[in-house]
């Protein structure tokens, strides 16, 4: 005697579990990270406890350990920084400036970045800095 | 005469395209984030019209020297981030409007100056300043 083995379910319905999970992994990644663009040095912000949330977009101006400088990851001369800058600002009077320093930096290459950008006419300058000690 | 129309098939629309298409969004969205946690200290105030200098209250102005070490000098007194948290928050209890003005070196890390500037915001000064030297031309 003979059995015949059921019919199959059609696949489509495990391939919508499949879907399930990865839109709520496709969600979660859109969540938790942050679109920026990265430096080409290696940047680990200082670490505070009182800073506040960070919103997006503005510019990053990231800063190495030894005060190379980097406009939204890509690297950038001191010389041609303040141009740059400008025709940013030219285009949006209400630019956040975001200065990303590496936490071992002198200050000496830091804090003119911060007069620079206040000179230019930037309203909105803040220093980047991360709760995580480790981060 | 009623004639029936006869049944359709049910039209399946294929999902895998769609699965290949999420899980390139995901690959993009996995490689392309950063992941640190990153929050923002304001270092451009819009109430800081004023210059330095200018006495704009009576309430008391504690300076902090911050050497090349990164070792905060109050009242010429090294102080520990601990110590210093204290002094401060003494200082703002006895006068809420005191202003705290750092001064530091060049050569000090970035680090050191912010952990001042969080000790100083946890301590309750509302008026930090730091001070930027410049060159004479």
């Amino acid at each position: 005697m003979k059995l015949n083995r059921p019919a199959r379910n059609p696949h489509s319905e495990t391939i919508i579990a499949l879907i399930d999970v990865v839109f709520f992994l496709l969600v979660f990644f859109m969540l938790i990270g942050r679109m920026d663009a990265t430096a080409p040095f290696d940047v680990r912000p200082a670490t505070a406890d009182t800073g506040r949330d960070m919103p997006s977009g503005g510019i990053t101006l990231a800063v190495s350990a030894t005060g190379d400088l980097a406009l939204d990851g890509k690297a950038i001369p001191r010389d041609a920084l303040s141009p740059a800058l400008s025709a940013l600002l030219a285009d949006d009077p209400d630019l956040r400036l975001r200065i990303n320093a590496h936490r071992t930096a002198e200050l000496r290459n830091v804090l003119p970045l911060v007069a620079q950008g206040e000179a230019l006419g930037f309203r909105d300058v803040v220093l980047v800095v991360t709760p995580e000690t480790d981060g | 005469m009623m004639i029936n129309r006869p049944a359709r098939p049910r039209a399946l629309i294929s999902l895998v395209p769609m699965i290949d298409v999420m899980l390139i969004l995901l690959v993009f969205f996995m490689v392309t984030s950063t992941y640190l946690n990153l929050d923002m200290i304001p270092a451009v105030k819009p109430s800081e019209g004023a210059p330095i200098g200018r006495p704009q209250a009576p309430a008391g102005t504690l300076m902090i020297r911050l050497g090349a070490d990164g070792i905060p000098v109050l009242r010429g007194t090294a102080l520990d981030a601990e110590t210093l948290q204290a002094t401060l928050s003494a200082a703002v209890a006895e006068e809420p409007l005191t202003q705290v003005v750092v001064l530091p070196s060049g050569a000090a890390q970035t680090q050191a100056l912010i952990t001042v500037m969080d000790r100083a915001a946890l301590a309750g000064v509302t008026r930090l300043r730091v001070l930027r030297l410049e060159a004479a031309p």
